[in-house]
């Protein structure tokens, strides 16, 4: 919440309590728009379902362009948002081994706490075997250090990498966005319909 | 395709495009053109010397002296107290702690006016509060402080009482009133800056 200057700074206790409450408000609404269903997640992949991919894109787009015209209208401070350093070759396989866990399991480690939270049995597996991952992951760290720190691009964004204005690439993203929208439910209408 | 599509996807595209068309953003933090004039033009922006000696002499915690004179200057002779930074200087980023103090007056001084109220017009006009400048710089400093001149005969009370003011401050400030001794003991205000905390750069995590 630091950059958000409008009402001057948030002290870091309110930042937890808000940061509880936008939790909460994103569990209920992946919840409301049934990312808690394994089939319904995994449709993306069988192309029966674009639910996840429509509402991540959505999401992409609207914390952008919010992004973008708030830091214009001077409430948010850009300086003090953190970008992530890339690492792209381990981002790439580790996108890679999460596909597939994605497909053969069913959730992604978010969506399984959603699941877990309505008391989905997979979910619960799921949720187990993430953190038993977790564990066998930090024994094996040592041996993938070197993997680990692979493809070092610094803190850069897309646009700083490709050159453009954060403006033009918003507007980019947003015709893209839209195109991929189309696409998806031209596939989805030649799919045949699978009911879950 | 329904209709909320459709017009999702335009509100999209709309919005995105206006980003581009909106007119490049000016800086904030710069204090707009109008108003700064204003300040400009505010008498408050000055303190005279002898508001600066009389809060010297009572060792007030609030005032921090900037010495905009080149380091040779501020080696020759200097305000007790004063940290030099040469008006070349002035927007360095390392010195921007001490010149934005919360609850401290930043006084700016040079040798006359020009090249302190030079180096106000850079600070100020980054939003910068409690600046002011030391009316007359160094040669009023000697003329009012180090060595004052008495009135002539027909002065008012008040150009009196000032000029007693003058007489012990210039003792204190060890001038042309001050005994031998007095001058070797001027005391000097150790300069404290707190340094503001630099604001951590939030983490994020999926």
């Amino acid at each position: 919440m630091g950059p958000l200057t409008y009402f001057g700074e948030i002290s870091t206790e309110w930042n937890y309590v808000i940061a509880i409450f936008i939790g909460m408000a994103f569990g209920y609404i992946m919840e409301a728009s049934g990312f808690s269903s394994s089939r319904k997640l995994i449709g993306v992949f069988y192309g029966y379902d674009f639910a996840v991919i429509r509402v991540f894109i959505t999401a992409t787009l609207v914390a952008i362009i919010g992004l973008l015209y708030m830091g214009y209208f001077g409430w948010i401070d850009y300086s003090v948002l953190f970008v992530h350093p890339t690492f792209i070759f381990s981002a790439t396989i580790g996108g890679i081994i999460m596909g597939f866990g994605f497909i053969i399991g069913g959730f992604c480690p978010g969506t399984s706490l959603c699941a877990l939270a309505i008391g989905k049995l997979d979910g619960w597996v799921f949720t187990i075997a993430l953190f038993i991952g977790i564990f066998i992951y930090s024994l094996v760290f040592p041996l993938i250090k070197p993997y680990y720190n692979m493809g070092d691009m610094g803190h850069i964004t897309i646009s700083e990498y490709l050159n453009m204005s954060n403006a033009w690439f918003t507007f980019w993203f947003a015709i893209i966005a839209v195109a991929i929208f189309y696409v998806t439910s031209v596939i989805r209408k030649k799919v045949k319909e699978v009911r879950y | 395709m329904s209709k909320r599509y459709i017009l999702l996807a335009v509100v999209f595209i709309g919005s995105a495009f206006g980003l581009v068309v909106l007119p490049d953003k000016h800086d904030t933090k710069q204090i707009p053109a109008e108003k700064f004039l204003i300040e400009i033009y505010n008498p408050a922006r000055f303190l005279s010397t002898h508001q600066i000696a009389k809060r010297l002499i009572e060792r007030d915690p609030s005032i921090f002296l900037v010495d905009v004179r080149t380091p040779s200057e501020f080696e020759e002779y200097s305000i007790p107290g004063a940290f030099n930074i040469p008006l070349e200087h002035i927007l360095d980023e390392e010195w921007v702690d001490y010149l934005s103090q919360d609850g401290v007056d930043v006084v700016l001084y040079s040798n006359g006016n020009i090249y302190a109220d030079q180096a106000w017009m850079l600070i100020a006009q980054q939003g910068i509060k409690n600046l002011y400048i030391m009316k007359g710089g160094v040669n009023q400093w000697f003329s009012t402080i180090i060595q004052p001149v008495e009135p002539p005969e027909t002065a008012s009370s008040e150009a009196f009482d000032l000029y007693a003011f003058e007489k012990a401050a210039s003792i204190y400030f060890g001038g042309s009133f001050a005994n031998i001794e007095s001058a070797t003991t001027t005391p000097i205000k150790k300069t404290v800056v707190v340094r503001k905390k630099k604001k951590k750069a939030a983490e994020g995590g999926c």
